[in-house]
């Protein structure tokens, strides 16, 4: 209670309060605006948290994400982009619905299912964070290792599209975190002499790089796209919303659960959330025909998972400093930035910072009401913000954004490099993500096993004998092999109906 | 036959190789336990057996995971250009800003990407303009971030 109150109070500074607004508009506008996404916003959010307390600098990643992800959603009901990946998995049907004039309706379920779904994961994150905490307080090096493993191979299980490539795309940011002072002798890798690159490559630059200049890049390649919007009466969109939330209860509390659960598995986000929560809904509903084709039960359970997920997504980084998804990525190299390590040591040493977390989700999501209101009735102006003004902007944001960290020309360099690596590697279908993850688990995964190795005097069997470490382990090496485990199952399963 | 993958995996696996030659010359350490060598070295294999699966898969030309390619065909009109433009402002802003300064420097590169990209001069150049002004106010003013000074002394 005592931490509560303090976390409270570290909240309601008028500064902090400022941030939380200011974060909230930026969110809404990054997450309405197509081609732009949330990883996008957190990555160039981070230059000006370098600045910031701890407490605000989260609570703004918070805030954002949470606002950006709603966000997504008015595009998507209003023109048939979705604003974000996140929103993606229920555009069709959110157009459908618009077309046949609910657009009130839509855009009135989004903004509440949102919040509600939100609500949801802040809750399961106050709950199972401290408890998992406690657990993590018995992991050595070896559970570190097997985590960061486990995250890493779900992140490469659950990447669209080819699991080869995005594999690929882990590994080389697990190399890039191999670059500059190794640490068990000292010896600096891949160097090339350079005194820049040997305390590696640095992340932030590395990260406003793959999520900002690519998006430029392909932004700019696209050209100007104009699109008819459909205009709302933001007054209607809460009408009959009660009866509504009322009917759908059951698929609000499924989805809400269904998408935390998503977020506390490393390496899965809130698209994905989004996409399983649409399968789920389609399956147990009892209209699965009008799905694609204007769903209002396709809408409420996928807008309720994908922000349920992101307060889920924080569970594994604050507990293990492991991220849920590229967004905690981001705010694992924030914490690092401000001195802070992510882990059960945190819940015991910072438990104000914690506390502050939890509370910022539940005002977020409860100021998602008003602002989204706010957006919603602001959508078609947002929305005609012309992208050859607004791609400019961003590039400038980004040079000076990676320049301010360090100072240095070289991390504006690095940006460049990344983006050009990130933007060639999206437009041949390798997923970008994983090369962050990988960046940020690199270190942890090599580090947490030459520890274990030197300890053991490189008995490899330690990483078995543990009980934990073996359960860890073992389910690492099922996520390994679940896709040739798939295959075999799916062709014993054809066999069988033969 | 599908390039994109062939290009895409022989470059993974020449990275692979590559890492491998590098860390030849690693030390090791204690009883010849490897030491800085090891994970480089696990990833040079995973980048040539994963590139290798990348590189067969183009050459026999499976269509898997091609969410990229169908992507391609769906947005029309193209401007190749465009990204090696803003390709090339960068670079001149790592050159050229320590020389002109940030104020210059930035108004130029915006202007001339708001150009490319077809902006109107006159308002291309007023929002230019304002938009450096707002970035060195958030960054040097707000953020106290030494933004770089030219010759003229802003």
């Amino acid at each position: 209670m005592e931490f509560l109150l303090q976390g409270l109070s570290l909240l309601m500074a008028p500064k902090v309060l400022l941030i939380i607004c200011i974060s909230s508009i930026y969110g809404l506008f990054v997450g309405a605006m197509p081609g732009l996404t949330a990883t996008m916003a957190a990555a160039l959010l981070i230059p000006f948290t370098f600045f910031m307390d701890p407490v605000p600098a989260l609570v703004s990643i918070v805030t954002m994400s949470a606002m950006a992800i709603f966000a997504g959603d008015i595009p998507a009901a209003l023109v048939r982009i979705p604003g974000t990946p996140s929103s993606a998995a229920y555009t069709q049907d959110s157009f459908e619905l618009t077309k046949q004039g609910k657009a009130e309706m839509v855009l009135g379920v989004d903004v509440i299912c949102s919040a509600i779904g939100g609500l949801m994961g802040a809750v399961v994150l106050m709950t199972s964070a401290p408890l998992l905490a406690e657990v993590a307080m018995q992991f050595s090096s070896f559970e570190y290792f097997w985590l960061a493993a486990l995250g890493l191979s779900a992140t490469v299980m659950v990447s669209r599209g080819s699991q080869v490539k995005g594999a690929l795309a882990m590994i080389l940011g697990l190399f890039l975190s191999t670059i500059g002072v190794d640490i068990t002798l000292g010896l600096p890798r891949f160097t090339f002499g350079s005194v820049e690159l040997l305390n590696g490559v640095d992340f932030i630059p590395a990260m406003i790089g793959v999520f900002g200049i690519s998006e430029v890049l392909r932004n700019v390649l696209e050209g100007e796209m104009s699109y008819p919007i459909t205009r709302v009466r933001a007054g209607k969109i809460f009408s009959g919303m009660g009866a509504l939330i009322r009917r759908y209860k059951v698929n609000i509390l499924r989805s809400g659960l269904l998408g935390t659960f998503i977020g506390i598995l490393p390496g899965a986000g809130a698209d994905i959330a989004a996409w399983l929560a649409y399968a789920v809904s389609k399956r147990c509903s009892k209209e699965p025909e009008k799905y694609g084709h204007g769903s209002i039960e396709a809408i409420v359970d996928s807008g309720t998972a994908n922000n349920s997920c992101l307060a889920g997504d924080w569970v594994p980084a604050l507990v293990f400093g492991i991220p849920g998804d590229s967004i905690t990525a981001i705010v694992i190299g924030v914490l690092f930035m401000k001195g802070l390590r992510p882990g059960p040591m945190i819940f015991e040493r910072q438990p104000e910072i914690v506390y502050a977390v939890y509370l910022a989700f539940i005002l977020a999501n409860l100021l998602m009401i008003p602002f989204g209101y706010l957006a919603i009735k602001a959508s078609s102006q947002m929305l005609r913000v012309p992208k050859n003004i607004l791609m400019p902007a961003i590039l400038m944001f980004c040079i000076v954004g990676s320049f301010a960290i360090n100072n240095s020309v070289f991390d504006i360099g690095t940006m460049l490099l990344m983006g050009v690596v990130g933007y060639f590697m999206e437009a041949n279908g390798y997923p970008v993500a994983p090369i962050v993850l990988g960046l940020v688990l690199g270190p942890i995964l090599e580090q947490n096993f030459m520890i274990s190795m030197i300890k053991s005097e490189w008995d490899l069997t330690l990483f078995f004998i543990r009980p934990i470490s073996a359960i860890l382990g073992g389910l690492t090496i099922i996520v390994w092999f679940f896709p040739v485990l798939a295959t075999f199952l799916e062709k014993a399963k054809k066999r069988n109906s033969l | 036959m599908k390039k994109s993958d062939l290009i895409g995996g022989g470059i993974f696996i020449a990275l692979g190789v590559f890492i491998i030659l590098l860390t030849l010359g690693f030390p090791t350490l204690e009883k010849g336990h490897p030491g800085p060598a090891l994970f480089p070295r696990i990833l040079a294999v995973l980048f040539i057996a994963f590139g290798g699966v990348i590189f067969f898969r183009g050459v026999k030309g499976e269509k898997k995971g091609l969410e990229a390619e169908t992507r391609e065909e769906v947005l029309v009109p193209k401007n190749y250009f465009n990204p090696i433009f803003v390709l090339i402002l960068m670079v001149a802003y790592i050159i050229l800003s320590n020389w002109l300064g940030f104020y210059i420097t930035s108004t130029l590169i915006l202007f001339l990407l708001m150009i490319k990209l077809r902006v109107p001069y006159l308002r291309g150049l007023a929002v230019s303009i304002l938009l450096t002004i707002f970035v060195n106010l958030m960054f040097a003013k707000l953020l106290r971030v030494p933004l770089p000074i030219g010759f003229l002394g802003w």
